[in-house]
């Protein structure tokens, strides 16, 4: 056991790990942070995606100690400074972007990682984005319409002819 | 009226911002221990000798459990009695749970199971349907037979006669969170338990088998599953009962979750089937008699085969007229997962066999395949069409009194333009050697309610506050579906509230007892209703109070817009609630409510199994590429029938979910088991679910606008399971592309992986 | 997972250093050692992660024009910026598992582990790359032997390796369509000396190059120069997600398609 120290959300925070203590372990045990879901436990389903250093990776797939001293942000830290939903949540929200809702924390982070990169995607750079992220219940069809809208453009048209 | 609003989910707040718990987010108590199984390594066979020494020594081990240290029943089946928790000395698969290690931590439980060293007698498993068969290994007595008419003659005297044989695999459930559970053990040998189960009551029936205690000293909450799909219905039972039967042994609290590859490896899937038919029909296409002869692989244990099996009988005639059928179902013992359920239930299986037929008898004629399926659709509700001349039962004896499906295919390949579209297609096709174009078209007739009737019930308790805030609870459960919605919904319409004044609350068998799973697509309509007869009696208290308080009739009491009106006098509901309470009236009521007019009498097959049916359509375009099988879904259309919708949005959301998940099924989801009996495929880099890159390019999906002609809850519909058959559209697609490669009837078998469409090109060219 | 302890040194001597322990791993990006790790396929004492050592990232052009990627260079890295300079790799890392993946995973790690279904093996091959560790240089030829197998002795740490750019080149992978991995995978680089095929996801020895179709396109390249030449299901991979006859089916399939597309 050793302790590590990072950055979750804008605050110092420490906690014990061991070396095979994975991040995703770490965030929920150790710092309750349980909104970060463990789905596959094998970095495909994306359930677990968080940002380390300003960077989308699956938390599942990386040990706490390799984020010693980073910046890492979870889908507790997404909402603005006073508390309402983010653009991103809101548009998840709007858009009946989840249902069981399982994947939706590493969806926003997934999606938040994008449009930091590519502010306007295309529908088809979205979807090409998310294929890290399994989403079993929507079809993925207002997850796409939810992140259009987060990124500021027209949904009326998305997947629709 | 908070109903037909398309309110987004009610958890939606909770979810983007990491909040809502699930079991596994629970703040798990102090000194609470953790759970894994020791799981059998081959398929069948005798355990000859155990050593869990390694096990018990291992770092963090507190108790190790076998067969023989269980206090009551070992026994976690939802039938029969058939499934041990732990095994008795035979094992049945490869993943079935010997022995129990409960631990300080998750991982130092896993750590350890892995160290027992069990030996084995292994003997033969039996793994396929032939085997099986060879074997005489059948649940249920042997082979069912349901009929109508006299097939064997039809067939003979049609002028047209085929036979084939369709091959589907199962599915994975893949429900993004996997099993969990966690039991408090309480004073007096109770238990609290917490699970993420679609049916609540009978974890609670399993776990105090268990404990060999009354229903009364077991409480089981479920807020929410991530994902159920069937695959929560009795798989659960597991983890609830290991979790409490340590519980009360160590007097500390237990958790247990499955890591996904146990989960895929332990628990059910859906039913693989094998039909094979045999069908006459005349040169319309129009079937004269035909014989289905449907296996399916139940797995080890009976678990839910019987209905399943049963669904998929009921289901063999999906939307068509058969004047002579004979449906013949082998439910067949196999070394694998005990097969469960899993949306649809049988049900898409034994459409998928008809709509096969309905295929294979078009490219037989030339004719194009929605034609011969519209000669072969029911009566419709309204007049009786021409040609249609021998009644409108079912194979089953049921009478079709709500068939829309005539004008819902016209309006659906209308507005998806497809006779312009299937000579697009041809023509695209005739330049393009290497890609080829597809289309394919698909309806449902899917019948609503429990085939076992008794458990068409639901019951809800629905307390007012002196506040005027409102507390819901029901029987259903909340998989993500929306169902704690649509059903808050109603409650809201019932007192003329704002939908934000009532408080969804966890399903709990303390509050509403004696519950069915949330299965069927049953969830709204049964648990609607309860909520609305609960609300009902207590509006209908305060209604007589303040009517007595304002001398006016009681007819002149209204709930709406948030205000209650009496008479000329208004107050708020807030006002309303105070007034009653200080008047003592009960503010508190259950609601209770069965499904009418229900018959069915599984041994003859003939009856009234549904309430309704649902219906739905789809129309899919794919291309494929004729060198490597890869294909992609370029378009699909869908119309579909939810009734008088409670909430449009929800019900879209649940009709774009199904349909992705139904093609993903008959396209890329495909289970492997090799000669061991051993899953291959037991984890998401190996079984592939569809990403986002799958879905269809264009997805037009739309409701028909129309309502239930049964009373159901404010005339709306199910829609859990019936658009998931809209998935075969695509797989009807798949087949139409390959058959553009040559003159042959491509045979294409599900799942439709690339490697079976070049195969299916290659059929066709022969 | 067994336990283990995790060093994170700063420089790639002070990270020869603690690969000198008995039993010690080199783990980059992690993305194929944690799950092997989890799977108890492999038992370390001690992880000395490369990730924190600034020299070992980074793509760059050396004087003779060749690409040079550090070690520890992220895929993510490598699709943004070697994408002016040799367009087919940058593709091809562009095209590895997914964005999360890609922002963990680096070609070090890729190329250390030889997974015979990874796509990074295949680039390195029909470039004919120079693998560069902490000890030596080795040509991409001497350098893979088989799956996960390679030349790299214990505790050598791949430091760089260095792409010759082709004029003309293109990779084309048939997904294993749930992992993403290569279940056929075909890397064309077309060279003033002649034409290189490298075949990824296919083998039962792993990557291999396909010397038939190098003759053949050297000669001429066109997608048409190799419809005349077949490939043998003998020692391809049978699994659950295709045949030998299907993956060699493939190879040539794809073959095709990455010259077309050069």
């Amino acid at each position: 056991m050793a302790t590590i120290k990072m950055t979750v959300n804008g605050r110092e925070r420490s906690g014990e790990a061991e070396g095979r203590t994975l991040l995703v372990d770490f965030l929920r045990q150790e710092l309750n942070l349980t909104g970060t879901h463990v789905g596959c436990d094998t970095s495909q389903c994306g359930a677990c995606v968080v940002h380390v250093n300003g960077e989308a990776v699956k938390a599942c797939t990386m040990f706490a100690a390799e984020a010693e001293g980073a910046e890492v942000v979870t889908v507790e830290g997404m909402a603005n400074p006073d508390g309402s939903l983010s653009v991103i949540q809101q548009a998840f929200q709007d858009h009946h972007g989840l249902q069981c809702g399982f994947c939706t924390p590493g969806m926003i982070m997934s999606a938040a990682a994008l449009l930091k990169d590519n502010p306007k995607p295309t529908e088809a750079e979205v979807r090409h984005y998310l294929e890290g992220n399994i989403c079993r219940c929507t079809g993925y069809h207002n997850i796409v319409k939810a992140i259009m809208a987060a990124s500021g453009q027209d949904v009326s048209a998305v997947a629709a002819e | 009226m908070s109903v037909t609003k398309p309110l987004p989910h009610d958890s939606g707040p909770l979810h983007v911002t990491g909040q809502a718990r699930y079991v596994d987010d629970i703040p798990t108590p102090a000194n609470c221990l953790h759970l894994a199984f020791g799981t059998s390594s081959i398929a069948r066979g005798t355990v000859t000798a155990m050593d869990l020494d390694p096990v018990r020594t291992a770092p963090g081990v507190v108790a190790v459990l076998t067969a023989d240290d269980l206090p009551f029943a070992n026994d976690v089946s939802p039938s029969i009695h058939d499934e041990p928790l732990l095994s008795v000395g035979t094992v049945h698969y490869v993943g079935q749970p010997i022995f129990v290690v409960a631990a300080t931590s998750h991982h130092a439980a896993r750590r350890a199971a892995a160290k027992a060293r069990i030996t084995y007698a292994e003997e033969a498993p039996i793994l396929t349907v032939d085997q099986a068969v060879a074997a005489g290994q059948y649940f249920d007595d042997g082979p069912r037979v349901w009929q109508k008419g006299d097939t064997d003659a039809a067939l003979a005297a049609a002028p047209h006669r085929l036979r084939g044989r369709l091959e589907m695999g199962g599915q994975e459930h893949f429900y993004l969170e996997s099993h969990a559970s966690m039991v408090a053990p309480q004073e007096g040998g109770d238990v609290v338990v917490y699970s993420s189960t679609q049916h609540p009551t009978e974890i609670q029936h399993k776990v105090a088998e268990a404990l060999g205690v009354p229903m009364n000293a077991v409480r089981v909450e479920a807020r929410r599953m991530g994902g159920g799909f069937g695959g929560k219905e009795s798989q659960g039972n597991a983890l609830a009962c290991a979790c409490a039967v340590i519980a009360v042994k160590t007097g500390r609290p237990v958790k247990m979750r499955y890591d996904r590859d146990d989960d895929m490896t332990i628990t059910g899937k859906r039913h693989d089937f094998r039909i094979d038919y045999d069908v006459g029909f005349d040169d319309t296409g129009r079937i004269k008699g035909i014989d289905f002869q449907q296996y399916t692989r139940g797995g080890w244990a009976l678990d839910l085969t019987i209905p399943v099996a049963d669904r998929a009988m009921l289901h063999a005639d999906n939307a068509y007229l058969l004047d002579h059928a004979r449906i013949t179902s082998h439910r067949l013992r196999t070394n694998t997962q005990s097969a469960t359920a899993y949306r649809g239930f049988g049900g898409p299986q034994g459409i998928f066999g008809i709509e096969r037929v309905m295929d294979h008898i078009a490219h037989t004629l030339g004719l194009d395949p929605i034609a011969v399926r519209q000669v072969n659709y029911y009566h419709n509700m309204g007049p009786v069409r021409a040609g249609k001349v021998s009644g409108n039962t079912t194979p089953y004896g049921m009478e079709v009194r709500d068939f829309i499906l005539d004008e819902m295919t016209e309006k659906l390949l209308a507005d998806a333009n497809y006779a312009d579209r299937k000579a697009a297609i041809a023509d695209w096709n005739a330049k393009n050697p290497i890609l080829k174009r597809g289309i394919g078209f698909s309806p449902v007739k899917f019948g609503i309610s429990f085939t076992l009737t008794h458990l068409n019930q639901a019951g809800a308790l629905v307390h007012v506050y002196q506040d005027g805030s409102i507390h819901l609870n029901h029987g259903g459960t909340e998989m993500g579906q929306g169902l704690f919605q649509k059903v808050a919904q109603v409650a809201a319409s019932r007192f003329g509230v704002d939908v934000s004044l009532v408080k969804i609350t966890a399903t709990d068998t303390g509050k509403v007892p004696n519950t069915s799973a949330t299965a069927a697509s049953s969830g709204s309509d049964l648990n609607g209703m309860a909520a609305k007869a609960a609300c009902d009696t207590i509006r209908d208290r305060m209604a007589n109070c303040l009517a007595e308080l304002h001398q006016c009739p009681v007819e002149r009491v209204r709930f709406e817009d948030g205000k209650v009106r009496v008479g000329d006098n208004e107050m708020t509901f807030e006002q309303a609630a105070a007034t009653c309470y200080q008047n003592r009236v009960s503010l508190s009521a259950t609601g209770f409510y069965k499904t009418p007019d229900l018959s069915w009498d599984r041994a003859k097959g003939q009856g009234r199994p549904f309430f309704y049916f649902s219906h739905g359509a789809a129309l899919t375009e794919v291309v494929i590429d004729t060198l490597t099988g890869e294909n992609r879904i370029l378009r699909t259309d869908i119309i579909h029938d939810v009734g008088r919708s409670l909430n449009p949005a929800l019900d879209k959301g649940q009709v774009e979910g199904a349909f992705v998940q139904g093609a993903g099924w008959l396209t890329t989801e495909e289970l492997v088991w090799d000669d061991k009996g051993r899953l291959r495929t037991h984890a998401p880099s190996t079984y592939k679910i569809p990403a986002c890159s799958d879905r269809p390019e264009v997805f037009n999906v739309e409701l028909w606008d129309g309502e239930n002609p049964e009373a159901t809850i404010y005339r709306s519909k199910a829609v859990g399971e019936p658009p998931f058959n809209l998935g075969m559209s695509a797989f009807f697609a798949l087949s139409d592309a390959a058959a553009a490669c040559g003159p042959n009837y491509p045979m294409l078998d599900a799942p439709a992986t690339a490697e079976r469409v070049l195969q299916a090109v290659k059929r066709a060219r022969g | 997972m067994y336990a283990f302890d995790i060093e994170r040194p700063t420089t790639i001597a002070d990270a020869v250093a603690a690969l000198g322990a008995e039993d010690a791993q080199a783990l980059g990006g992690g993305q194929t050692l944690i799950p092997t790790l989890k799977q108890r396929l492999a038992m370390p004492s001690k992880l000395v992660s490369l990730t924190a050592i600034p020299e070992l990232k980074g793509v760059c052009v050396a004087d003779d024009g060749a690409l040079c990627i550090g070690g520890g260079t992220t895929h993510a890295t490598v699709a943004a910026q070697a994408a002016a300079h040799y367009p087919a790799l940058a593709a091809l890392a562009g095209g590895i598992g997914d964005p999360a993946v890609r922002n963990r995973g680096t070609i070090g790690g890729s190329l250390a582990n030889n997974d015979p279904a990874a796509c990074y093996p295949a680039a390195a091959l029909a470039s004919g790359a120079t693998i560069v560790t902490n000890a030596r240089q080795m040509a991409a030829d001497d350098y893979f032997q088989g799956l996960f197998t390679t030349a790299l002795d214990e505790g050598e740490i791949i430091t760089e390796v260095r792409f010759p750019v082709p004029d003309r080149a293109a990779y084309m992978k048939f997904q294993q369509p749930a992992s993403r991995f290569a279940l056929t995978g075909v890397f064309v680089a077309k060279y003033a000396d002649g034409v290189r095929v490298a075949v990824t996801g296919a083998s039962e020895g792993g990557v291999f190059r396909w010397t038939e179709a190098e003759a053949a396109l050297s000669a001429d390249f066109s997608a048409d120069a190799v419809a005349g030449l077949s490939v043998s299901s003998n020692g391809m991979m049978g699994d659950v997600h295709g045949t030998p006859d299907y993956r060699a089916h493939l190879v040539k399939v794809m073959t095709k398609r990455a010259v077309a597309a050069a």
